[in-house]
């Protein structure tokens, strides 16, 4: 480390340009990676912290939820094969609400499911639906936000039918839209009224705690299914795989750029200082020893970086308003920091490989 | 006196197979410990070259290269470094300072790569610093030293791992003559005192008086003087 903290102190503003475009960079990879969880719980947050590993879709409904129409009866078959307790039947259906008496519209997603089964939301204020009740709901909590109190009426646009929140449970949401949840009595009222025979109310899905073994069992024993896995029904959500993959792609792009511009920054630093490396050689210094500054220079450039942008993304996460989705996890930092710098390693091999050819006879002037 | 450098029956040909340039041929030297040899020849005739090999820094199509007791032509780039580190001192045609070094840290480098980056050390850059009228310059960049700074701060360089060899090639090519002379001098005094055995590629006539040989390289071989170099039949 010799060489590279005197080089770097030497030459202050070339490696602090590069420093802030790495802090650039981080920066912004940590703050969009920040935001890719906070939409996708902010998206499918009732899926992904779902008790259930496994949901049975009606066939050929294409991984998703608002597609898949069961008949109640699957659950008698689903409970046999993986038990009554670990299974459990979901209604799902987009709608949108207004308040009794108002006229301002919010979107919202009604869950139907079994209040006392796997599924039913936690309480966090006022009390649980019971499942007798035909008018009561219990909301997610960001409908407060909109206005709506305990004891409110909501008038479901679709069905013009109304409810009464008489609790609030948190964390519940379906494609970027609160969660309101009611039981398969109210269900069942909701349901247009079928010409024919009558089925019983029609389900979205089942859920099932269950290993891959059973679920696979499940899929090949019931007629007309198909059985995913709780990923394969957020990918399912609308809208949900659209916004995660562009998301994506920016970080890896972010990522590719960080390496370029590592790798060209130090490359050309490395061509110009080809002399230097030869008369260092010369002298007796060895390859490891100029490849270990080199790569000392990259780590502590990086580390430098890293630092400041983890620094200034939780910062302006701070400053943040609590409605805007963003969810930057220790872990996910940690994450994102530790392959930042595996890619300015990689970055730097061309200029390592460059280091290693040079020779030392590079130092003594030769006749042209 | 002891024989430090001894170059015997060097060959070296540049180039691959069928395009070979023999820039060397058959050329031998023995230098002794306390003597001061200077290489003079035309441009173009092998004088880095020879002292490149003499030097490790390069090595011959054929011949044997013995630096104090120790037969250095079989061994490997990583002995050769090591050596090149501890018995080595050279001097080259542009002082060939890293930019981002102090004058003190130049020398503090050589210390580092030989791993005893001590008191001692630093001890020894200010002693070399002082000898050289480098003191009052120890924190100074090579960008603000004049060339013959520049090349007193090189020959330092090359004491600092007290080499047995010191090797020069033409040290006073980028000084005025005055600035020359004071550098050799340098060199011929040092060589004097510690005993050293030292070899100076030279284009500068007027400094073959402080040297106790000198040797001529032309056509890529080597004579003890100019007239006697045989031509070869092409
Ligand atoms: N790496 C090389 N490959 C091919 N030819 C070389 C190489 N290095 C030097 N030469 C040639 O060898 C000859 C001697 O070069 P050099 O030892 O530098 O001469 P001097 O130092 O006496 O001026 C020159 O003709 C030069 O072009
Ligand atoms: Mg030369």
């Amino acid at each position: 480390m010799f060489l590279a903290l005197r080089e770097m102190k030497h030459a202050k503003l070339r490696y602090g340009l590069i420093g802030l475009i790495m802090v650039l960079i981080a920066w912004l990879v940590l703050f969009v990676s920040g935001l890719a969880a906070g939409l996708a719980s902010d998206n499918a947050a009732s899926i992904k912290h779902m008790n259930a590993t496994h949901l049975v879709l009606q066939e050929e409904s294409d991984h998703r939820l608002t597609r898949s129409a069961l008949e109640l009866s699957a659950l008698d078959e689903v409970q046999q094969a993986v038990g009554e307790a670990e299974s459990a039947a979901l209604g799902v259906r987009m709608s949108t609400l207004t308040k009794e008496g108002e006229t301002k519209k919010t979107d919202a997603t009604f869950f139907a499911v079994d209040v006392n089964g796997m599924l039913a939301p936690k309480i966090i204020e006022g009390s649980m639906i019971t499942d007798v009740t035909e008018t009561e709901v219990v909301a997610d909590a960001s409908l407060k936000e909109e206005g709506f109190r305990l004891g409110d009426t909501i008038h479901d646009q679709a069905t013009d039918l109304t409810y009464t929140i008489v609790g609030f449970t948190e964390g519940q949401s379906f494609s970027h839209s609160p969660v309101v949840f009611m039981n398969l009595k109210a269900w069942e009222q909701a349901q247009p009224k079928h010409g024919g025979a009558d089925v019983g109310p029609l389900v979205q899905a089942i859920a099932m705690n269950t290993d891959n073994d059973t679920a696979a069992k499940v899929s090949a024993e019931l007629e007309g299914v198909e059985v995913i896995t709780k990923a394969d029904a957020m990918q399912g959500i609308p809208g949900y795989k659209e916004e995660q993959g562009s998301l994506l792609m920016m970080i890896v792009f972010l990522f590719v750029i960080a390496a370029f511009v590592l790798a060209v920054f130090f490359y050309v630093i490395t061509i110009q200082k080809m002399n230097q490396f030869g008369v260092l050689k010369a002298i007796g210094a060895k390859t490891t020893y100029l490849a270990r500054n080199l790569i000392g220079q990259v780590l502590i450039l990086s580390l430098v970086s890293l630092f400041i942008s983890i620094a200034l993304t939780y910062g302006v996460a701070y400053m943040l308003p609590a409605s805007m989705p963003f969810d930057l996890s220790p872990m996910l930092t940690l994450g994102c920091s530790a392959l930042f710098l595996v890619v300015a390693l990689l970055g730097s091999l061309l200029s390592l490989y460059r280091v290693a050819k040079i020779d030392a006879i590079e130092a003594i002037g030769r006749a042209a | 006196m002891s024989t430090q450098l001894w170059l015997e029956n060097i060959t070296k040909e540049y180039g691959d197979g069928d395009t070979t340039v023999k820039v060397l041929k058959n050329v031998s030297l023995e230098v002794k410990a306390g003597e001061f040899v200077a290489v003079v020849g035309p441009s173009g005739a092998g004088k880095s070259t020879f002292l490149s090999i003499a030097g490790a820094l390069l090595s011959p199509t054929r011949g044997k290269i013995v630096i104090g007791n120790q037969d250095i032509s079989t061994l490997s780039d990583k002995e050769l470094n090591a050596i090149r580190l501890q018995r080595i001192g050279f001097v080259f045609q542009s002082a060939n300072l890293i930019p981002y070094l102090t004058v003190r840290d130049q020398l503090l480098l050589i210390a580092e790569l030989a791993g005893n980056h001590n008191k001692e050390a630093e001890k020894r850059a200010d002693e070399l610093l002082l000898r050289l009228g480098l003191a009052h310059r120890a924190d100074h960049y090579p960008e603000s030293l004049s060339g013959g700074e520049r090349q007193r701060v090189a020959i330092a360089r090359a004491w600092m791992n007290n080499p047995e060899i010191i090797l020069a090639d033409e040290p006073t090519a980028s000084l005025d003559s005055e600035r020359g002379r004071d550098v050799v001098e340098m060199l011929a005094d040092e060589v004097k005192l510690r005993q050293k055995a030292a070899v100076m590629v030279t284009h500068d006539k007027r400094m073959l008086d402080l040297v106790d040989r000198v040797v001529y390289i032309e056509d890529g071989m080597l004579s003890e003087r100019p007239e006697q170099v045989p031509h070869p039949v092409h």
